[in-house]
């Protein structure tokens, strides 16, 4: 490199040199680029076939519930009264610390100043950002379509509650030492109390829909197969169901009824469709 | 031991005996002991996971500069920077397995993959990274006395040295993923207004890359005031500080078309929302403007290179010192406030007054970081004493 400072350099003439071994590289290059590209874009292996199907069809492709059934509720904001039952039950029944419930209820007031009652259970996504966050796979959607924890696997980092767009789910930041003051009026503890240090949530009471479907049951439709919040409503505001199946009592209320699910524009595809209170929201 | 070496040990030891106390009661009790809520799931402690992450960037980056764009002539730093690397990633690893529900179940993530997780690259990410950080340090620690007596592992350990470009490269790819990775774990989540852009991960590493090796030149000049001894040529740190300084400027200008694309032309009604809660009740406006742009950015970029400034080591050991502030305010203000703007998910609801959900750390939280400070300053005061850090004998052979 050094010797070239003079300035003097002799000109050459611009000659192309192209051995046999860079011309097999470059051509080997420029083939497999095609090759990776093409199976990027639109093979079985791309990342993005599902997205590009979607965006051509206008469909959901690629959703979780695999299975014949995706268990959905139906809350219906008009009659629902405020009650709170559906809160106990639940607290009751899955043992949760009533002062951090799964369930919540809000009294909020819409645009003609009305006021209506909110409830919120976990919507259950189909493409659920918690699922997508979890460093470990504690928390995923079954083939029913139902999002569960898997608490023995659950390392407590909290990202999915911080990427959770619902606030739907709980810490334990401590050992609970608590008793239960809706146990045993609002319902029995049918499950264990989750250990400190890691993350709970909804369940649409799968241990009832399983053990149910287990006997003939049918959830939604007998008691024992469907989840607590469901059947202590006094007004009927919340319906339980299979979405897949068109004859569900889920199903007929979406068919016929205005429905909206929570931040649609998320994407994120959940299993619970509310009906809005008559006088808007 | 002279009466200032005794008091500085004396005061690593009560940081020490806080963190350790307070570790064994979070350990015993769980976080509950925190000021951490269902709201406010992440704080401090996080804070300081990304922050020793982002400082310890100069490992990766000052390696990658000399062994693989060859630039020889900063080869004595390496040894330091790697070691400060190594310090920052220990002491990250630390703050998140106090910070996790299950310090038990620290090793589920190598076990039970989940590949669209952010978080999960990151884990093994930082475990590989660190791994490669040992290795790459592994011929300074077989320059122990200890190892006079095991001439073959020592001699293993330098053989270790002619790896240094490949770890390099391997260094270089794995730290550019996951110290913007980082930056993703927030950019990523659609519903947070105020995290969900693209320009998350490009600021963390843009940050974490001209401020790291800042941290390990400022280290150098330290070194140097305390023991008497010269640690790394100045031109060297002058270089390292003016190099530092345009990266400071290139972190300012993807920050100015952050505020105006996203902030100001993009603003969507949530995130209008959301920074009108943290204007109207936090401090958010002065920790981005003073903390992050004046203290962080404006004054280091004035004494890393105005010439008047940077040749002087107080001046460059201020300017690095105030940048590694604007970094930890920058991963405060990004954490914390995407945290106290309430998630805005029912029907109906206009743009309703919402109170910020409350959060500061409380006594136990600053305990731990204390404790990990404690930590790093003497894994940095043994490294010193009994590791040659600055030997200028080293022969590269490749």
């Amino acid at each position: 490199m050094s010797g070239q400072k003079s300035g003097k350099k002799p000109r050459q003439k611009l000659k192309l040199e192209l051995t046999r071994r860079d011309f097999l590289t470059l051509a080997a290059t420029a083939a497999g680029s095609a090759v990776a590209a093409q199976a990027l874009t639109t093979g079985p292996l791309s990342p993005f076939s599902a997205l590009k199907q979607s965006q051509l069809t206008g469909e959901d492709v690629g959703g979780h519930a695999l299975g014949r059934r995706q268990w959905g509720m139906v809350i219906n904001l008009d009659t629902c009264i405020g009650c709170e039952y559906c809160q106990r039950a639940c607290s009751a029944t899955n043992d949760v610390a009533p002062d951090v419930p799964w369930n919540i209820v809000e009294e909020q007031q819409s645009v003609s100043g009305r006021s209506y009652f909110f409830t919120r259970p976990c919507l259950h996504c189909q493409h659920a950002p918690c699922v997508e966050v979890c460093p470990v796979q504690a928390t995923y959607v079954r083939d029913d379509g139902v999002v569960v924890m898997d608490y023995d696997r659950c390392i407590g980092c909290r990202y999915c509650m911080v990427a959770c767009p619902y606030d739907a789910r709980r810490f334990n930041w401590g050992e609970r030492d608590d008793s239960n003051a809706f146990v045993p009026t609002w319902g029995i503890p049918e499950v264990e109390r989750r250990p400190r240090g890691v993350v709970e949530k909804c369940t649409f009471c799968i241990h009832r829909i399983d053990s149910g479907l287990a006997v003939g049951l049918v959830p939604g439709v007998d008691p024992e197969a469907t989840p607590a919040c469901v059947n202590i409503c006094p007004v009927g505001a919340r319906t339980f169901g299979d979405l897949q199946d068109p004859d569900s009592a889920v199903s007929r209320l979406i068919e016929n009824q205005a429905t909206l699910r929570l931040r649609e524009e998320l994407g994120t595809r959940s299993s619970v469709y509310y009906i809005p209170p008559k006088e808007g929201l | 031991m002279s009466p200032r070496v005794g008091a500085w040990l004396a005061f690593l030891a009560l940081t020490l005996v806080i963190g350790l106390t307070a570790a064994i009661l979070v350990f015993a009790r769980g976080l509950t002991l925190t000021n951490l809520t269902n709201g406010v799931p992440w704080g401090l402690w996080i804070t300081i996971d990304l922050s020793a992450i982002a400082l310890g960037a100069g490992a990766f980056t000052l390696s990658a500069v000399v062994y693989l764009f060859g630039l020889k002539r900063l080869q004595p730093i390496v040894r330091l920077a790697v070691f400060v690397g190594f310090i920052g990633y220990t002491t990250a690893l630390l703050t998140l397995v106090m910070d996790i529900g299950r310090p038990d179940r620290f090793w589920h993530p190598w076990v039970y993959w989940n590949i669209h997780s952010v978080l999960w690259e990151i884990t093994w990410c930082i475990t590989i990274y660190l791994m490669i950080l040992i290795v790459e340090f592994l011929p300074v620690i077989a320059e122990l006395k200890f190892f006079d007596r095991y001439p073959r592992l020592r001699h293993a350990a330098h053989r270790i040295h002619g790896a240094a470009p490949v770890l390099a490269v391997v260094g270089l790819l794995i730290s550019l993923l996951h110290q913007s990775s980082l930056g993703a774990t927030y950019g990523i989540l659609r519903s947070r207004p105020i995290w969900f852009k693209p320009s998350m991960p490009i600021m963390f590493i843009i940050s974490a890359v001209a401020v790291g090796p800042a941290v390990t030149m400022a280290a150098a000049h330290v070194i140097e005031w305390i023991t008497r001894k010269a640690t790394v040529p100045h031109d060297i740190l002058r270089l390292i500080a003016r190099t530092s300084g345009l990266g400071l400027l290139l972190y300012a200008y993807i920050k100015f078309w952050d505020l105006a694309a996203v902030s100001y032309y993009g603003r969507t009604p949530g995130s209008d929302q959301a920074l009108y809660i943290l204007r109207s009740f936090t401090p958010y406006g002065f920790g981005f403007w003073v903390g992050e742009i004046l203290i962080g950015i404006v004054i280091p970029v004035l004494l890393f290179l105005m010439p008047r400034f940077n040749k002087r080591p107080a001046y460059l050991v201020l300017g690095a010192a105030l940048a590694m502030v604007g970094v930890i305010f920058n991963r405060w203000n990004v954490t914390v406030s995407g945290l106290v703007v309430p998630l805005d998910y029912a029907p109906g609801v206009g743009p309703a007054l919402v109170l910020p959900q409350p959060y500061f750390p409380n006594l136990t939280e600053w305990a731990i970081v204390l404790g990990v400070v404690g930590y790093a300053l003497a894994l940095l005061t043994l490294g010193v004493r009994f590791l040659p850090l600055f030997t200028r004998t080293e022969e590269h052979k490749p």
